[in-house]
C-alpha cells in the first residue's frame, strides 16, 4: 500500500511537471527537442535512439552501474571510415555529476544531437565529426537526476551520490531528509510569525521577507527549508542523503573528509564514478574534456587548488585561447581559474582529466540567473556576479517579478499555512525546486546550444598534425639528409606540456625504418640556417617529439643507404601519420 | 682483495645462531605451513583455504582481488559472527606483505591464523581479517630466479617513457641466479672500495681530494639499446605505496592516484564496509610495536598556535595577528553556530582549512610509547634482546599511514627481522647516550659537564647551529627538555645518509651477516665478466633479500617470539562499560538520569587522529524503553570521545511514571559496549 501511494506521488509529480513544459511524456524522437528537461529515464531514450538513427556512427555503452544499481550510459561518436576512435584526439564531454544540475545533461544531448543531426548536412560538423572521436556521458550522478525529477527537492539539494553517511553521528544512517509537508514536489522554506523574529514583510512585496533594523519590531522567524524532525533528535533535516559529492571524489589530489567535506571514505569509492574512471582510461585519446555543471556562468580551469602549482606557462596560453573564446560564445560566462577565483576543492574531476588523462578541461558552470530579468529599459545593467550577489532585498523583487510575468508563476510558491508538530502553525512558501539554478524552459534552447558551441570550438582545435618532408639531400654517395617538419594548424600541442613536465606519459614518437637503410644520427633541428640540431646520442631512429599548437617541430636524419625510407608519427592524442620517400 | 671482517658482540652473534638453529617454538598444535621454507602466495592463500575449511564454523575465506598478474588476494575470516553480515564484536585486520618483498610477513601472518585457531579465547567476542599477501606478484619474485627484489606487481607500466614497455628490465649476466650489481672503472665514477673491506664501495670523499674510481649499475645489460640499463623492468605498482595519505603523484612506482590498482582499491573497500575494524596491524618491514610511529614531518598545523584568517577572525571578533589554541577557537565558534550545533575540533578544522593532519598526535603517542616500552621488556624476558637494525620508517602512501591518519584507527606495524648491527669499534666508555638523556630531569641535565654535552651533541651529527650553550639555555629556560633532545638527536640519526668517505652501516652489517652466520650466501665477491657494452666490469654486490629475510631456518623462532604479542595488544581495544547510574527524583514524576561510562582500556576511543578526522564509527549511549518523555538530552547521545581508562558523566531529565524500565545502551560499531536497565521508581 505505502509502495502504492508513493508511486502515485511520483507520478503525480511527474504529470505535474509536464504539464508545466518542464519535461514531456511524448515519444523522443531525432532531432531531439530542446523544450523542456529530459528525466533520466528519457536521456537513456534519446541517446538510444540517437545510436539507432546513426548506428554506423555511434557506439552506446553502460559504463558503469550507480550505488541504487542505475545504469550510467556513454555515447561515444565516431566515424571508422575516418579511422579508428583511438587512432584520432578524443573529446570528453559529461554532465549533471551533482544531481540537481540536469541542464548539463540537456547541453550534453544537444551537443550529440547537433553533431550527429547536421552530419552530412553542415560542413564545419561533418569536419568535426570525421576529425574526432567523442566521448559523451551525459548524466555522470543517474541515481542524483532521478531523484531530482521523482523526490520533492529544493533546487540545490540532492547533490550527492547514493552513499549512505552518518552526517550527524548519531549512528544512523541519511534518516533525516527534508519533508515535502504541503505534498506540491518541492521543498521549500518555513516561516513563523514570531513578534521576537529577526525579519518583517518587505513592504515592496509581502512574500519576501526582510531583515529587521535595531529597534524595530520583528514579525518572523525563519525556520529553514521545509521539513519535520524525523529521528526526534532535535534538529530537522540535518541528516539527507549522502553526502559524498562526486566531484570531490577522483583519485588525483583527493583529500579526506575532514580536509574535504563531502570526499567520500576512499578516492573513487562512488561505483559509478570508478566505473567512469575505468571507461576514460580506455581512452588515451582524451585530450579536451567538458564537465557542465551549474551555475554562475563559469569557464572554470584548474588547477583546483593552489598547492597544485600553476600550470605550465603554455598549457595556459591554450586554456586562455579556447577560455576568452567561450567567454565571446556565451555571453556573460566568464573563463576563470578554479581554485583563485572561485575556492579550492580535492578530488576534483577536472583535476583527474587534466593530470591522469593529460586533458584540457573546462567545467563550464551553466546558466545565470542574473539573466531572470524584469527591468526598466532605462535602468543601467549591474554587474551581477551569480555565484556571490543575486541575493539583495531589490534583486529578490525583480526575480519575484520576472517570475509573475515572464515565468507565469511557476518560480515561486506563495506562502501557505501549514500546521507544523514540532512548531505549531507556520507558512511554507518560496522558490521551488525548478527555480533559481535552472533556466526556464524558454532559454533552454539558447543555454544549450551555445554551450555546445563552445565545445565545438575547442573540438576545433584538437591537434591537427602533417607531415612534411622538406629536404631530401645527398651529401655523399650513400648518405642522405633527411629533414622532416611537423606541422600543427591548431591550438592544443600533441600533448600538453603538463603531461610532458610530469613525466606522465611517453611523447610523440617519429621512427625511421627501411629495408637497406640505416639512421647514422638524427635529432631535432633548432636551427635549419646554421644547420643546429640536437641529436640523440642513442637510437636515433626514434625520437620523442611533440608538436606545438600553432607551430611546427623539425628534425634531421643523416641516413646511409638507398631505397625506400618508412617515416612514421604516432601519438597517443593526435593520431598517425606514415610517409615513405625514395632516397 | 682486502678483506678485514667485520665482526659481532658475542651477545649478539650467540641470539643470532640460536634463532637460526632453533628447532623453533611451534604455536603448541598442529599448525597449517611447515615454518621451515618460505611459501610463495599460492600456497599461503590455500594454506589459509585449508584452515577455513578444518575450522568452517569460525572460519571462512573471502576473495579480495585478482593482481594484474592473475594472483588471488584473499582474507581469511575467524570469530564466531563468519555468518552474520552485521556484526556485534569489534575486529582487528591484519595485512602482510603489502609490499609484496618481505616474505616472512606472509608467513607470519598464517602464523597468526593458526595461532588465533587454537585457542577459542583469541576469538572470543572478537573478528579478525587476516589478508596474508597484498601484493602477490611482486610476492612471487622471491620465488623465481633470477632473484630480484622488486614490489612492483605485474602491471605492464612505460618506466623510460619510449616506445616499448618493461623492454630493460635485469639480467642475470654471470648465471648466479642472482641480480646483483656491476662496478666498472671509468673517469666519471663516484664510488671506490673501503678500504677496510675491498668488497663494499662508498662514494669518494671530494672533499678531501679524493677521486672516484668506479660506476655503479644493477647488473644488466642495455636491451633496448638506449644507453641505459635496466631503466623498463617488468611491472607496474608497488601496492604498498598505493594509499592516499602523503600520496605522491607522477612516481615511478606509486601508480597513477591511491587506489588506481586493484589490489588496494578493493582493500579500502573491504575495510570501508567493515565499521566493525577497531585495529590494524600491518607485517611488513615496519614496525609500530617497537618504534612509534615518526613526527618531524613538515606541514602540520600546531593546534596550539593556530592563525585565523581575517574574513573568520572579523566573525569571531578574533585578532588575524595573534595565534589561539583549538580550545580557545572552539569557545569563540560556539556563540555564532545555531542551537544544537556542536562545535568540535574538527568543524573548526574543517572550516579554517587547516589540512590534512601529517604527524601523529601526541595524545595517540603515549599509548604507542607506553606498548613500546613494554614489548621492548617482553622481549627482553623472552632473552631475546638481539642488537639489530631498526625496522624501516613507514613509508608515504603505505596501508600503515592510512590507516591511522584516514581511518583513524590504532594501527600496529610488526617486521620479524632486520640485520643484526655490527659491534661499533669505537665505543666511548661514559659517553652520554639518547637512552640516558630519556630519563633525565631537566636538573640533571644541568648539572653535566658541557663537554660531554657537545661530545653527544656531536656523535649524533647535530647541526652547526645546534651548539651547546643554546641547548643548555633552552632546558634552562623550559623551552627543552632533556627526553626531547633525545628524541631529536635519534630522529637526526635515522636520517643520515651514508656520506661520503664512509660505507653504508647497513652493507657493513650485511656482510658481517653473510659471513657470520650464512656462509658468505648473501654477498656475492665481485668478479670480472666482459660486457657486451661496457667491456669489463666486475659483477657482485649483496644478494637480494639478505637484508630483510633472514634464513628459512629461523622463521618459526622469530614468529613464535614476536607474533604472540599481537594479542597483548589486542587485549588492549576500547572496552566500554557503563560505571553507574543514578536516578534521583526531582518531583511531579520528573527524575534525573545520570550515567557514567568507562573505557576500562588503555587505548582511547577514538584516538586522538580519529577524533580529529571523525572517521570512526560514532559511541552512542542509547536510551529507549516505553513511557517515558525526555524532557531534556537526546535518546541518541554521541559521545565524542572515550579516553583511555577515564570515565564520563550524562545526564538527562525524563518524565515518566512509576515502574517503567529504561534501557541504557553504550554502543559503537567496533568496540564492546554495555547495556544496563533502570527501573523508574527503583526495585527490579
Amino acid at each position: 500500500m505505502k509502495k502504492l501511494l508513493k508511486n502515485i506521488a511520483i507520478l503525480t509529480v511527474v504529470l505535474l511537471l509536464s504539464v508545466n513544459g518542464y519535461s514531456q511524456s511524448d515519444d523522443i524522437k531525432v532531432p531531439l527537442r530542446f523544450d523542456h528537461y529530459y528525466t533520466y529515464d528519457q536521456v537513456v531514450q534519446a541517446l538510444k535512439v540517437l545510436h539507432k538513427a546513426y548506428p554506423d556512427l555511434t557506439k552506446l555503452e553502460v559504463v558503469g552501474k550507480s550505488e541504487e544499481n542505475r545504469e550510467i550510459y556513454a555515447l561515444t561518436i565516431n566515424n571508422p571510415k575516418t579511422g579508428e576512435e583511438l587512432s584520432k584526439p578524443g573529446v570528453y564531454v559529461d554532465g549533471n555529476i551533482h544531481g540537481n544540475e540536469i541542464q548539463a545533461s540537456e547541453v550534453c544531448l544537444y551537443f550529440l544531437n547537433t553533431l550527429l543531426t547536421k552530419y552530412g548536412n553542415n560542413e564545419k560538423i561533418t569536419k568535426l565529426v570525421d576529425k574526432n572521436a567523442y566521448y559523451v556521458i551525459p548524466v555522470v550522478n543517474v541515481d542524483g537526476r532521478c531523484h531530482f525529477f521523482t523526490d520533492a527537492n529544493t533546487s540545490s539539494s540532492n547533490r550527492g551520490l547514493r552513499r549512505p553517511k552518518d552526517d550527524d553521528r548519531d549512528g544512523l544512517f541519511d534518516e533525516d531528509f527534508p519533508d515535502d509537508l504541503d505534498g506540491d514536489g518541492n521543498i521549500c522554506r518555513m516561516r513563523k510569525k514570531d513578534p521576537f523574529g529577526k525579519y518583517k514583510t518587505d513592504p515592496e512585496d509581502p512574500r519576501l521577507m526582510i531583515r529587521v533594523k535595531p529597534g524595530e519590531k520583528g514579525e518572523w522567524t525563519r525556520l529553514g527549508q521545509e521539513g519535520i524532525d524525523n529521528d526526534g533528535d532535535g534538529r530537522v533535516n540535518e541528516d539527507s542523503e549522502g553526502y559524498v559529492d562526486p566531484n570531490r571524489n577522483w583519485g588525483f589530489n583527493w583529500a579526506p573528509q575532514y580536509v574535504q567535506g563531502g570526499a567520500g571514505d576512499y578516492p573513487l569509492s562512488g561505483v559509478g564514478l570508478k566505473g567512469i574512471a575505468d571507461f576514460i582510461m580506455q581512452k588515451p585519446n582524451i585530450i579536451i574534456g567538458y564537465a557542465f555543471h551549474n551555475s554562475g556562468g563559469m569557464f572554470l580551469r584548474g588547477p583546483s587548488t593552489k598547492s597544485q602549482g600553476k600550470f605550465h606557462p603554455k598549457d595556459i596560453e591554450v586554456m586562455d585561447y579556447l577560455g576568452k573564446n567561450n567567454e565571446k560564445i556565451v555571453p556573460g560566462y566568464r573563463y576563470l581559474i578554479s581554485w583563485k577565483d572561485l575556492y579550492s576543492t580535492y578530488g576534483d574531476f577536472g583535476d583527474f582529466l587534466d593530470n591522469i588523462i593529460g586533458a584540457y578541461t573546462f567545467v563550464g558552470e551553466l546558466f545565470m540567473s542574473s539573466t531572470e530579468t524584469y527591468r526598466d529599459p532605462e535602468q543601467k545593467t549591474e554587474e551581477e556576479d551569480d555565484m556571490f550577489r543575486g541575493s539583495s532585498n531589490e534583486r529578490n523583487r525583480e526575480k519575484l517579478k520576472y517570475n509573475d510575468h515572464v515565468a507565469m508563476g511557476e518560480l515561486y510558491k506563495e506562502w501557505k499555512e501549514y500546521d507544523h508538530p514540532t512548531y505549531g502553525k507556520i507558512e511554507i512558501g518560496g522558490w521551488v525546486k525548478m527555480s533559481s539554478r535552472l533556466p526556464h524552459p524558454f532559454m533552454l534552447q539558447d543555454l544549450v546550444h551555445r554551450n555546445a558551441s563552445a565545445v565545438i570550438f575547442s573540438a576545433e582545435q584538437t591537434p591537427e598534425v602533417e607531415m612534411e618532408v622538406f629536404e631530401v639531400k645527398k651529401i655523399d654517395k650513400n648518405l642522405s639528409r633527411v629533414r622532416i617538419r611537423l606541422v600543427n594548424d591548431k591550438a592544443m600541442p600533441s600533448i600538453s606540456y603538463h603531461s610532458v613536465q610530469k613525466k606522465a606519459y611517453p611523447k610523440d614518437i617519429l621512427k625511421l625504418s627501411g629495408q637497406g637503410i640505416k639512421i647514422i644520427s638524427g635529432g631535432q633541428l633548432t636551427d635549419n640556417y646554421r644547420d643546429k640540431v640536437n641529436y640523440k646520442e642513442y637510437k636515433p631512429e626514434v625520437q620523442f617529439c611533440q608538436v606545438p599548437g600553432f607551430g611546427k617541430v623539425e628534425y634531421q636524419f643523416l641516413v646511409s643507404g638507398k631505397g625506400n625510407l618508412v617515416i612514421e608519427y604516432e601519438s597517443m592524442k593526435a593520431g598517425k601519420i606514415k610517409k615513405q620517400v625514395k632516397l | 682483495m682486502k678483506m678485514n671482517r667485520l665482526s659481532y658482540s658475542k651477545t649478539t652473534l650467540f641470539f643470532t645462531l640460536l634463532w637460526l638453529f632453533a628447532s623453533g617454538i611451534s604455536p603448541g598444535q598442529q599448525t597449517t605451513l611447515n615454518y621451515s621454507k618460505y611459501h610463495q602466495p599460492d600456497e599461503i592463500n590455500a594454506s589459509l583455504v585449508r584452515l577455513a575449511k578444518q575450522y568452517g564454523q569460525v572460519a571462512r575465506m573471502h576473495d579480495l582481488a585478482l593482481s594484474p598478474g592473475k594472483r588471488k588476494l584473499v582474507i581469511l575470516e575467524i570469530g564466531n559472527e563468519v555468518n552474520s553480515v552485521d556484526k556485534k564484536w569489534p575486529a582487528v585486520f591484519v595485512a602482510g606483505n603489502m609490499e609484496g618483498i618481505v616474505p616472512i610477513s606472509s608467513e607470519a601472518a598464517v602464523y597468526l591464523a593458526d595461532l588465533i585457531l587454537s585457542d577459542k579465547s583469541h576469538y572470543d567476542g572478537l573478528t579478525w581479517y587476516i589478508m596474508p599477501c597484498g601484493n602477490p606478484d611482486a610476492a612471487m619474485h622471491y620465488f623465481k630466479r633470477p632473484l630480484v627484489k622488486d614490489a612492483r606487481n605485474d602491471l605492464q607500466h612505460n618506466d623510460d617513457l619510449d616506445e616499448l614497455t618493461d623492454e630493460d628490465g635485469w639480467n642475470d649476466l654471470n648465471g648466479d641466479g642472482w641480480i646483483t650489481r656491476m662496478r666498472v672503472k671509468d673517469p666519471e665514477g663516484i664510488w671506490v672500495p673501503v678500504e677496510s673491506d675491498t668488497r663494499l664501495m662508498r662514494k669518494a670523499d671530494y672533499s678531501k681530494g679524493e677521486k672516484g674510481i668506479y660506476k655503479l649499475y644493477d647488473e644488466g645489460i642495455d636491451d633496448d639499446r638506449d644507453g641505459k640499463f635496466y631503466e623498463d623492468g617488468p611491472g607496474g605498482v608497488n601496492v604498498g605505496i598505493n594509499f592516499p595519505h602523503l600520496f605522491k603523484a607522477f612516481t615511478p612506482t606509486g601508480g597513477l592516484w591511491p587506489g588506481s590498482v586493484d589490489e588496494s582499491y578493493k582493500l579500502m573497500k573491504f575495510i570501508s564496509d567493515h565499521p566493525e575494524i577497531a585495529m590494524t596491524f600491518t607485517l611488513g618491514s615496519t614496525n609500530f610495536c617497537l618504534v612509534p610511529p615518526k613526527g618531524g614531518r613538515k606541514g602540520s598545523v600546531d593546534l596550539n598556535k593556530i592563525k585565523i584568517p581575517e574574513r573568520f577572525a572579523e566573525m569571531f571578533d578574533a585578532d588575524p595577528d595573534k595565534s589561539y589554541s583549538m580550545s580557545e577557537i572552539i569557545e569563540m565558534v560556539k556563540p555564532i553556530v545555531p542551537e544544537g550545533f556542536e562545535v568540535t575540533e574538527s568543524v573548526v578544522a574543517g572550516f579554517l582549512g587547516l589540512g590534512a593532519v601529517v604527524n601523529p598526535m601526541k595524545e595517540d603517542l603515549v599509548f604507542y610509547k607506553d606498548f613500546s616500552e613494554k614489548y621492548k621488556k617482553y622481549l627482553k624476558e623472552k632473552g631475546a634482546e638481539i642488537d639489530r637494525l631498526d625496522p624501516e620508517p613507514a613509508k608515504n602512501g603505505s596501508f600503515e599511514l592510512w590507516s591511522y591518519y584516514h581511518l583513524g584507527l590504532p594501527t600496529f606495524t610488526m617486521d620479524f627481522w632486520t640485520l643484526p648491527k655490527v659491534k661499533e669499534k669505537k665505543e666511548k666508555k661514559n659517553g652520554l647516550t639518547s637512552d640516558q638523556l630519556k630519563k633525565m630531569s631537566d636538573e640533571e641535565f644541568l648539572a653535566l659537564e658541557k663537554d660531554k654535552i657537545e661530545a653527544y651533541l656531536k656523535g649524533v651529527g647535530a647541526p652547526k647551529q645546534f651548539q651547546v650553550d643554546m641547548v643548555i639555555n633552552m632546558v634552562k629556560g623550559g623551552r627543552m627538555t632533556p627526553a626531547k633532545i633525545a628524541e631529536m638527536a635519534d630522529k637526526m640519526k635515522d636520517d643520515k645518509k651514508p656520506e661520503a668517505g664512509k660505507p653504508d652501516p647497513k652493507m657493513k652489517a650485511l656482510v658481517t651477516f653473510s659471513d657470520s652466520v650464512i656462509n658468505g650466501k648473501g654477498y656475492v665477491n665481485w668478479s670480472s665478466y666482459n660486457h657486451p657494452t661496457l667491456g669489463e666490469v666486475e659483477i657482485g654486490g649483496p644478494v637480494p633479500f639478505t637484508d630483510n629475510t633472514p634464513p628459512a631456518t629461523m622463521i618459526d623462532s622469530l614468529l613464535s617470539l614476536q607474533v604472540p604479542w599481537i594479542f597483548e595488544i589486542v587485549k588492549k581495544l576500547p572496552d566500554l562499560k557503563i560505571l553507574k547510574t543514578e536516578l534521583k527524583l526531582q518531583g511531579a514524576g520528573v527524575y534525573e538520569l545520570k550515567v557514567w561510562v568507562e573505557n576500562k582500556s588503555f587505548i582511547p576511543i577514538p584516538t586522538a587522529i580519529g577524533k580529529r578526522n571523525q572517521r570512526p564509527p560514532p559511541v552512542l549511549i542509547i536510551l529507549s524503553g516505553r513511557d517515558f518523555e525526555l524532557l531534556s538530552g537526546k535518546n541518541r547521545t554521541t559521545i565524542s570521545d572515550l579516553p583511555g581508562l577515564k570515565n564520563k558523566k550524562f545526564t538527562w531529565l525524563i518524565k515518566s511514571e512509576k515502574g517503567n524500565v529504561i534501557n541504557i545502551e553504550l554502543k559503537a560499531v567496533n568496540a564492546r559496549g554495555d547495556m544496563k536497565q533502570i527501573k523508574i521508581g527503583g526495585g527490579k
